[in-house]
């Protein structure tokens, strides 16, 4: 899962990138960046974080 | 209650008239002029008036200099006590002294001069900068227990020459090999190599290729010498910050590697990116962003790195024994010197006047005499970002917080230092004041939901300030800046959404992206190959032990009686 929390952040941050040559639409270009980000930060605090807190020192008993 | 009632009342008043007197400022009816292409500057509809036809003058005849009045070997001899005799023509070097001073000498030494200015101005600055690791130092220190106090003190000491040798062995070439020559320093002109892709069409810069152990590609040059040494202690900043998150769990060992590889590779890559000619900062050339994505003095590139580096380690290595309940309730754990703390807070308001106004690179020409409103920008935003925090706590709390009063300053620091040589001084004081609001919402954030133990708030005060003040830029800068006429090859001054350019928002987003996205996943990545191979965390008993004896085998309180550990949850106390 940890691998999957990676990509999904790495893709969060193509989604603008892509957007850049498939659109000359600032409003466009303005929505992949919203979205590119929304989606790299599920990767990271959503998927990532939740393999961590699944494993956290405080849970332990 | 009522006490505290009518308190809470006389606060939100406070707020709404700040609010207001900040609207009424913005409602001004004063329009910002357009941003004008220097090559556009003289009106087109007035014919210019034709110049008098005057021969030039020549440049290598000898001057007369009777009018200067030069004084006299014996006037000299007395002494110069009003400062007035001592800097005149006679001052000025000739090339030839048989033939004696002509106006080429002259000419040459303005250049000279003002290379010079700039030279001092960058490298004080500079000097400044360094300062700041004694600020990170203590703040770091204080607010973590006196156990650690040793460990964490060593981590941003060490921090320093550790960096400071990945920068030279490639981190600068990385970053800057490519960024040559420079307009304000006069140098730099062999640096210009960058390794380059073509993506949609267009090219993306990714590193540079010149300056290894400074000597190569053109390197050896004192132009180089003052960016190097300037960029090198904006990169420290960096790495320091990821020693405040995982302070006292994190393995000594594990630390030196991490800082080593961020300053090779994780912090030059992104600064290439932003400032050594790579592709976010041609995202105004190539695509018409704005002027591509722009961070005067680093929010994005030295803070933002260094906050969701931290935020990737800090994750891996998990909080702190004692940090959460086994229920998920975070627990406080008060550092041990507020003195230090606050102290440190000014050591890093007063180095960030290095940090800002130190980023034009310049005191003279190319529009440098901005160094005045940028110092101006930094001071106002770190009062308010300390106002808006105090603020905060205090009606949340109903205390006065001294740490999240000093994380206030400091947030609206960070934030204020992508755009401050871009806003005037109301966006500066509404970007700062958003930074001390938001460093507060976000620790609460990541103590309370992410559950990321963060001892000195470091993800809060950099990460989430650092983004903001990268998005701040395409918001609130007005236009009217002119370095050299461009910045990043795009003509006029830098224009966020509020004054015009809408453009320049998708710019800074983008770098947003990149730092969340791709800044993020590099550090995780790295951290845990680091992980696996050294380990990133100390074993329990060391951590409950403190780290001063078995990370570092001294104390840095030999002689205090340090209390012991406040009764835990058994499980927590047995740790993993």
């Amino acid at each position: 899962m940890r691998i999957v929390g990676i990509l999904v952040a790495l893709a969060g941050w193509l989604v603008p990138l892509v957007a850049l040559s498939m659109t000359q639409s600032t409003g466009a270009r303005f929505g992949a960046c919203v979205l590119g980000i929304i989606i790299s930060l599920v990767g990271i605090l959503g998927v990532l974080n939740g393999v961590h807190q699944a494993d956290a020192i405080w849970k332990k008993g | 209650m009522k006490f505290w009632k009518r308190r809470n009342r006389c606060l939100w008043m406070a707020i709404a008239i700040l609010l207001v007197c900040s609207l009424a400022a913005f409602a001004t009816p004063e329009t910002a002029p357009p941003a004008v292409p220097a090559a556009q500057a003289a009106p087109a509809a007035v014919p210019p008036t034709p110049a008098p036809a005057v021969a030039p003058p020549a440049m290598d005849v000898p001057l007369d200099t009777k009018a200067a009045a030069a004084p006299s070997v014996d006037e000299l001899a007395k002494g110069d006590p009003s400062g007035t005799k001592i800097g005149t023509v006679s001052d000025v070097i000739a090339a030839d002294s048989k033939k004696g001073l002509t106006l080429a000498d002259l000419v040459n030494q303005a250049g000279q001069n003002r290379i010079a200015i700039n030279f001092v101005w960058t490298l004080i600055t500079g000097f400044l900068v360094m300062f700041m690791q004694a600020g990170f130092a203590v703040v770091e220190t204080g607010l973590t227990r006196a156990k650690n106090a040793n460990h964490t003190m060593m981590m941003n000491f060490m921090v320093y020459g550790f960096g400071l040798f990945a920068y030279w062995v490639c981190g600068f070439a990385i970053q800057m090999g490519s960024a040559g020559p420079y307009s304000t320093l006069g140098g730099g002109a062999g640096l210009t190599g960058e390794y380059t892709i073509n993506l949609f069409g267009k090219p993306f810069g990714l590193w540079g290729t010149h300056g290894f152990f400074m000597t190569h590609g053109g390197a050896y040059d004192v132009a180089a010498m003052v960016m190097f040494l300037f960029q090198m202690v904006f990169m420290d900043t960096a790495l320091t910050i990821v020693t405040g998150t995982c302070a006292e769990r994190w393995k000594y060992l594990a630390f030196a590697v991490s800082s080593v590889f961020m300053g090779a590779l994780t912090y030059p890559l992104f600064a290439n990116w932003a400032w050594g000619g790579g592709w976010l900062s041609q995202l105004g050339t190539n695509f018409g962003l704005g002027h591509g994505y722009a961070d005067f003095a680093g929010s994005g590139v030295v803070h933002s790195v260094g906050g969701v580096t931290a935020l990737a380690l800090g994750m891996m290595i998990g909080p702190r024994i004692g940090k959460y309940t086994r229920r998920g309730k975070p627990n406080a754990i008060p550092g041990h010197d507020i003195t230090w703390v606050l102290t440190g807070c000014f050591i890093l308001a007063f180095g960030w006047f290095g940090f800002n106004p130190g980023s034009t690179l310049a005191a003279s020409g190319n529009g440098a005499l901005r160094i005045s409103s940028v110092a101006v920008n930094t001071m106002l935003a770190g009062c308010t970002g300390s106002f808006g925090a105090i603020l905060y706590m205090w009606i949340r709390y109903g205390k006065p917080d001294a740490s999240m009063s000093g994380n206030g300053l400091l947030a609206g620091l960070v934030a204020i230092t992508a755009p401050s040589g871009f806003v005037n001084t109301i966006g500066a004081a509404i970007i700062g004041s958003v930074a001390g609001v938001l460093v507060c919402l976000s620790v609460e954030f990541f103590d309370r939901v992410i559950k990321v133990d963060d001892p000195v708030g470091a993800i809060s005060v950099h990460g989430a300030n650092g983004l903001w003040g990268v998005i701040s830029v395409g918001l609130f800068a007005d236009g009217t800046s002119n370095y050299g006429g461009s910045w990043n090859g795009v003509n006029g001054g830098v224009t966020g959404l509020f004054y015009g350019d809408p453009g320049q928002l998708v710019a800074q987003l983008i770098g947003v992206g990149t730092l969340i996205g791709f800044v993020f996943s590099l550090s995780y990545v790295s951290g845990w190959i680091i992980d696996i191979i050294i380990g990133q965390r100390v074993p329990a008993a060391d951590e409950l032990a403190g780290l001063d004896i078995p990370e570092m085998g001294a104390l840095c309180y030999p002689e205090f009686v340090l209390k012991p550990e406040p009764e835990m949850e058994p499980a927590m106390a047995a740790g993993d």
